[in-house]
């Protein structure tokens, strides 16, 4: 059955150098099979580097920027504000695809974009205007250098209004650091794989958009009755009100127990004063306030305000776990303002928390073990738990000076500068690794060597099943697992929602595919969408290979296969290459791979046969 | 019993549920800009989000400046007669809290009605942030808020049935309301 109804159907097409702004129609066959956002994304990217030949700078202007929600994207159904941002990353220079919450998707659907496309460079640093159907080209170089409230502020009072939505990069993606992120609604990021360097690269300082149209739904009464329902379960759910309480931050405590939160750079598995640093913590003494993205009843967003000493005077919204993870625990940071302030540094500096925090990690052990000398720090020591040095060195990184320019490379510039640092640096294809150390689950480890944007748990969690169920799992039931999460989880980021009601709440996902018929009005199963999804991956996977990966890429660093975990439930654990391996022999051939991790050839032939544009 | 809707800014999370329950109960429209009740961040300073939505004052502005008497208080709750509205927005720019909105697409303004006594934001409200309370309980959570302020209580620990628990100042109102 075709779609009826949930877009559209209007792609804006943005050539920065040419100044034009293109209002292009979708053709059936795109939204059917790649449904929205990270499938519309995965689509575009694909028709651009066949047009490339595969010959791409990441940071060039011919790298396509798509930023596309998708059809429960502002629809009546729990935390439905997500957007995805897609695009060849310069972190890892293979496919990438980040999300941001808050209401900047929704503001977007609401403008008549279904998927936003940009190319090219600007030759002044400018913003790029949607207003409902008009969208303009705007130079603003007086933006340059400014952090992302700075010009967010400065934008809304050239246009007088504060009615609008602004996705914005700060100063690191003007510096072109390769995990610069997009900073949205104060405090949400499409965080990893460095969006913000992308519009860094195209002289684009921001995206203002303000949308009035009604969002097209098929039957809404069908999606009011399900979207009811959803909220009903949710509000009833035992944890609703810890996680409006603490959100994310309650993970500390978990993680630090099970033995899995980064500590030291990945040294050990719990954090001796986590209690400083914890939910808890951030509760009594600092969170003054609710955020939630559009939708949204479980507001795992905190307000969080220090109220006295060297940090007085910090507020923004977060940490969640893995920015507290990375830049507490990882870094031996025992003071939750310290955390709250380096949180607040990187959102306003624009570098993603993730990629920060185990750098600035391996700094410190390299260092110590002296890898690094002092005069590669400039002078500067450093030391776990040295709050002030950890602050100057996120400056440093924003900034590109001196150490810093080498860690806004990112992993692969470390590495190429400092050659030993490899055995230091967790990673995988460049990327640096979450906050859940995959040495304590073997299907954790499969999930970060195999994720298509490297390793991050976007695409699948295992870890808190595996330790807590999977004892005597067998190779098989891991890779299932990681497979079955490798559709699911991206899966959220076509249909344009959050998957924390799901993974979090419990929340069925049988209800994601009535949601979708409700709006487009064509039937689909579960079981249908997840196939698209798995198609989406095949393409992706595609794009990689096609970019120059293979088998070695999908492997895990030093670290994990030959420094056990030190301390903690997890003591002594590591990654046994041989059984890694067969893991991955394994999860090939479920896929239907080749030994190498390539497609078949019928998936270049599924994508290729499809036009966006019709 | 004359109820008033109310607004504690300090529980609000900006999930806009309101807004969108409020546009699908009175236009059939998935579009949170076409709500009576909007949430409001400010930059640059957005710690706070202020639902703004109409408080339907006894001696109400907005029909003091509509020229044709479209706006009505009537018991409890200032009515927008549709039919006799001839769209200036003069009732828009009147209101001292920016309260009722306009709309491109609407020929006349967006104006909270109450629903007909049952608010359907309130009940769709997952922080509580939104409360339908008696007009003499207006204010109560502030006061309360004060004392327990002065004598530097933040929460209140009681037991109840035997366990152990505690009530932030903020959710005191609610308990107390029928």
């Amino acid at each position: 059955m075709s779609i009826k109804s949930g877009y559209f159907m209007k792609n804006l097409h943005v050539d920065l150098a040419a100044g034009r702004c293109e209002w292009r129609g979708l053709s059936d066959a795109f939204v059917e099979r790649y449904i929205g956002g990270r499938g519309f994304g995965a689509k575009m990217v694909w028709d651009n580097l066949v047009r490339l030949g595969f010959q791409i700078d990441p940071l060039g202007p011919e790298n396509l920027l798509v930023i596309a929600a998708g059809p429960l994207t502002g629809a009546y159904l729990p935390s439905s504000g997500k957007c995805s941002f897609v695009a060849i990353s310069p972190a890892t220079g293979v496919y990438a695809d980040s999300s941001i919450g808050g209401t900047f998707g929704v503001e977007l659907r609401q403008a008549g974009v279904d998927v936003l496309s940009i190319t090219g460079r600007a030759e002044r640093l400018s913003i790029l205007l949607i207003d409902d159907d008009e969208a303009t080209v705007v130079e603003m170089p007086e933006l340059a250098g400014k952090t992302c409230l700075e010009a967010e502020g400065m934008i809304k009072e050239r246009l007088g209004t504060h009615d609008v939505k602004i996705a914005v990069t700060g100063v690191a993606g003007e510096n072109l650091v390769r995990f610069a992120c997009v900073n949205a609604d104060w405090s949400r990021n499409a965080g990893r794989a460095g969006m913000g360097a992308i519009l860094g690269s195209k002289n684009l300082k921001a995206i203002v958009v303000r949308g009035n149209k009604d969002l097209p739904i098929h039957d809404l009464a069908a999606l009011v009755a399900e979207g009811d329902k959803a909220y009903a379960y949710m509000r009833g759910h035992k944890y609703f009100k810890m996680w409006q309480r603490e959100g994310l931050m309650m993970v500390m405590e978990y993680a630090s127990a099970a033995g899995i939160l980064p500590t030291h750079n990945f040294k050990d598995g719990t954090f001796p004063r986590v209690g400083q640093i914890n939910g808890e913590t951030m509760f009594n003494g600092y969170k003054i306030g609710d955020t939630a993205c559009f939708g949204c009843a479980m507001s795992c967003g905190n307000i969080n305000l220090v109220k006295q000493g060297k940090y007085v005077g910090t507020v923004t919204e977060g940490p969640e776990y893995e920015s507290c993870a990375m830049l507490g625990s990882n870094l031996g940071v025992d003071s939750f303002a310290a955390v709250l302030h380096a949180n607040q540094l990187c959102d306003e500096l624009g570098i993603d928390t993730i990629s920060t925090g185990s750098l600035i990690g391996a700094v410190i052990e390299g260092y110590e073990k002296g890898v690094l000398s002092l005069a590669d720090l400039d002078g500067q020591p450093i030391s776990w738990g040295d709050d002030s040095a950890i602050m100057t060195l996120i400056h440093k990184i924003a900034h590109r000076e001196g150490i810093g320019n080498v860690l806004a490379d990112g992993a692969y510039g470390v590495i190429r500068h400092w050659p030993e640092m490899h055995k230091l640096i967790v990673h995988v294809k460049g990327m640096e690794q979450s906050a859940y150390d995959s040495r304590a689950a073997s299907s954790m480890a499969l999930a970060y060597a195999t994720s298509d944007i490297g390793a991050h748990h976007t695409r699948a969690w295992t870890i808190a099943k595996e330790i807590e169920q999977g004892k005597n799992w067998s190779d098989e039931e891991k890779v299932n697992l990681v497979i079955y999460h490798q559709s699911l989880r991206p899966l959220f980021d076509m249909l344009g929602v959050c998957r924390l009601p799901w993974i979090e709440l419990g929340l069925n996902e049988e209800h994601y595919a009535r949601f979708y018929s409700a709006i487009t009005g064509r039937e689909a199963t579960l079981g249908e969408l997840l196939a698209l999804s798995n198609d989406v991956y095949d393409l992706t996977r595609l794009i990689n290979t096609r970019l120059g990966l293979t088998r070695k890429d999908d492997s895990m660093p030093y670290k994990v296969h030959a420094c056990p975990i030190q301390t903690g439930a997890t003591a002594g654990k590591v990654i046994d290459q041989a059984s890694f391996n067969r893991l991955l022999d394994l999860y090939y051939s479920k896929r239907g791979w080749d030994a190498d991790g390539a497609p078949p050839a019928n998936v270049e032939r599924l994508h290729g046969e499809c036009a966006a544009i019709g | 019993m004359a109820r008033r809707l109310t607004v504690i800014p300090e529980l609000c999370s900006g999930c806009r549920i309101c807004e969108l329950t409020c546009a699908i109960a009175h236009f059939g429209v998935n579009n949170p800009k076409k709500s009576a009740i909007r949430v409001l961040v400010t930059y640059p300073h957005p710690v706070m989000r202020l639902p703004v939505v109409c408080s339907q004052c006894k001696l109400p502005l907005c029909a003091d400046a509509c020229p044709v008497g479209a706006l009505r208080r009537s018991e409890t709750v200032v009515k927008l007669d549709r039919s006799s509205c001839i769209s200036c927005m003069k009732c828009v720019e009147a209101c001292p809290f920016g309260a009722i909105y306009a709309h491109g697409d609407l020929d006349h303004p967006v104006k909270c009605d109450l629903c007909d006594g049952r608010p359907k934001c309130v009940e769709k409200c997952p922080k509580s942030a939104l409360r339908f309370i008696p007009e003499e309980s207006l204010g109560e959570s502030k006061r309360l808020n004060n004392i327990l302020s002065y004598t530097h209580m933040k929460e209140i620990e009681f037991t109840e049935k035997g366990e152990q628990r505690t009530i932030r100042y903020a959710e005191i109102g609610q308990e107390e309301l029928p």
